[in-house]
């Protein structure tokens, strides 16, 4: 069963079709939701905490109806917002724990678990220390730990990485990655950052503009292609006139040449040829290697697509 | 103690993690845990020493008259004194509750804002109306502290000032029902009008001073009107103020007229019950525009 599914799901606002006909379903893992500031991210998790309702379609999450059972799967569901949030004057153990209660968590169980969270979330020492002193990665993870302590079956995170230095990143998507693998909870990761996604997620939502530009799995889409990249030294583009000649569809972006097989070239055959116009031509073979599709490509291919599909309507 | 270093089968053991089976309570407890820590953070309990030190003097300013009726009461048994009345407590402490609520309400209601935790509150298992209402009760709680406990400080100062306390408690009991209604009605309006500003912005130093104003600018403007103008129009500015509007539904329940010589409620001709009817009717649209508030709140 998916965690959360939607159907036609839309919201229009005025003077913006914030979220249009998305359509989608997401099975339990840690799935990356990307797209650029303003593409209609926050308003589908706001959609899906069903704080808003939308203007069409319908969605269901962890089988609870987002339209009349906002209340209850709440109790089931985190949310870890990309703003500061915490009550300075509080320290972690007391807010993660009053959070815990406005999940509807009993008081003692609200203080077992807020212990729970935040040794999860790595603050264990500084529980007790008012969130005024904490660090800016101290804060993103107490904000965690209040997304975590009442165990819901689903997380969304929003930009969760945002204001980290680099270690407090790589940290940061240790601890996510460990909360979904190890606990079994299925984490939607809202961000712009590419790089995370593809070292974190399994899954990828990408919309923009309030469309859904593509949904499926991270590995499914990095997977190697066809294509084979060889990298040389000297000048490629004599190389790639040889291949050409020879009827394989050769391209040349700088130093590398990006060799598709076509006709009646078996692997072998091209790898001879590539090898013989090496040494013919005299240049030296750095790599040759499967291209992996990087989810860049994915951005480049599909905004494109997308641009030209609102200028054509 | 120290700690023997232990030998190589000392072991660090990973507790993992684990997932919680227990009871979910829904969306009832969920508003009375925000009851109950907003009504902590009035008194700052939870919170720094600065934080306890306003409101701790504010309430020990309102208990003073009633605290002075029973130590008086309890050490010079000497029959009944009537230091203070019942009926006319608030109009002595007026400036203290506006004090009070300009403190107390701006931590209710303002805090959440300023720290963004709003977000966090919208996301669990309440409601925009669940929270605008578990805030309100709150601070409706919070004033029972200087309007409810002085009461029953002065009651039972009354009663120990006579020989015998059994007595007096047998024969005076039917002045609870008004002490309890002036208590609740009177901070139920109080409450509503601070948290309903205080909710309008995240600045705490705004929140203050707008809940201040909103309660003591009335008073001498209503008093002005009243007094100055010799029409009949000009009396009806009595009920602009809610502190007035506290005094009379208190004289209305006391059953008791206000003193002739120093107020404004005895300068109009206006039945005292009225007083307790338009404090029902702006309580309730104060109540209505703070739900309003939170309906419509970015968060």
């Amino acid at each position: 069963m998916p965690v959360f599914a939607t159907n036609g799901l839309s919201k229009h606002y005025p003077s913006v079709r914030a979220l249009d006909e998305l359509t989608l379903a997401i099975e339990p893992g840690i799935v990356g939701l990307v797209g650029a500031n303003g593409a209609g991210k926050s308003t589908l998790i706001k959609l899906l905490l069903g704080l808003i309702q939308p203007t069409e379609g319908d969605a269901t999450v962890l089988g609870f109806d987002i339209r009349t059972q906002g209340l209850q799967l709440r109790q089931y569901v985190g949310y870890m917002p990309e703003h500061d949030c915490l009550p300075p004057e509080m320290n972690a153990t007391e807010f993660v724990a009053h959070m815990a209660q406005i999940s509807g968590l009993p008081a003692a169980a609200s203080r077992e678990r807020a212990s729970e969270a935040l040794r999860h979330a790595g603050l264990f020492e500084a529980r007790y220390r008012s969130i005024a002193g904490y660090s800016t990665g101290m804060k993103q993870r107490a904000k965690l730990a209040q997304a975590l302590v009442h165990d819901p079956k689903l997380v969304f995170l929003d930009e969760p990485t945002n204001g980290l230095d680099p270690a407090g990143r790589d940290d940061m998507l240790d601890l996510i990655r460990r909360t979904g693998h190890e606990m079994g909870i299925t984490i939607v990761m809202a961000t712009h950052l590419l790089g995370e996604i593809e070292r974190t997620c399994d899954q990828l939502i990408v919309i923009d503009a309030g469309r859904l530009l593509h949904q499926g799995s991270v590995a499914d889409f990095t997977a190697a292609t066809e294509t084979l990249e060889v990298e040389v030294t000297g000048d490629a583009t004599l190389l790639a006139a040889r291949l050409t000649a020879a009827g394989i569809d050769a391209t040349v972006e700088g130093q590398r040449i990006f060799v598709r097989p076509e006709g009646g070239h078996d692997e072998a055959g091209m790898f001879d040829l590539i090898r013989d116009g090496v040494v013919d031509l005299g240049l030296g073979l750095v790599r040759v290697q499967q291209r992996r599709h990087t989810l860049e490509d994915l951005f480049r291919i599909d905004s494109s697509d997308a641009a030209d599909g609102t200028s054509d309507a | 103690m120290t700690t023997r270093p232990t030998d190589e089968t000392s072991s660090i053991y990973d507790l993992g993690y684990r997932s919680y089976e227990g009871v979910r309570l829904g969306r009832r407890y969920a508003v009375l845990a925000l009851y109950r820590e907003s009504l902590r953070a009035a008194f700052g309990l939870g919170r720094s020493t600065a934080a306890k030190i306003a409101p701790a003097i504010l309430i020990g300013i309102a208990l003073f008259p009633a605290l002075i009726q029973l130590i008086l009461g309890a050490i010079l048994p000497i029959g009944e004194i009537e230091l203070v009345r019942h009926d006319d407590y608030y109009s002595g402490i007026k400036f203290v509750m506006a004090l009070y609520v300009g403190v107390v309400a701006p931590d209710i209601v303002g805090r959440d804002q300023r720290t963004r935790s709003l977000t966090l509150y919208f996301t669990r298992a309440i409601t925009r109306y669940d929270y605008a209402l578990g805030k309100l009760a709150a601070m409706t709680t919070a004033m029972l502290a200087i309007t409810l406990v002085p009461q029953l400080l002065l009651f039972v100062g009354n009663a120990l000032a006579t020989d015998q306390f059994g007595d007096f408690i047998r024969e005076n009991w039917d002045e609870l029902p008004p002490i309890f209604g002036s208590a609740l009605l009177g901070s139920w309006l109080i409450a509503a009008i601070g948290t309903l500003i205080a909710a309008q912005t995240p600045q705490r130093a705004f929140a203050t001073v707008g809940i201040i104003v909103a309660f003591i600018l009335p008073i001498p403007i209503a008093a002005i009107l009243v007094e100055q103008i010799d029409a009949g129009w000009a009396d009806y500015a009595v009920y602009l103020s809610p502190l007035d509007l506290v005094d009379g539904l208190t004289y209305w329940l006391f059953g008791t007229a206000p003193p002739a010589s120093d107020s404004l409620i005895a300068l109009t001709d206006f039945s005292t019950a009225t007083f307790a009817g338009v404090a029902v009717v702006v309580a309730l649209a104060a109540s209505a525009l703070l739900v309003r508030r939170y309906i419509r709140v970015q968060a």
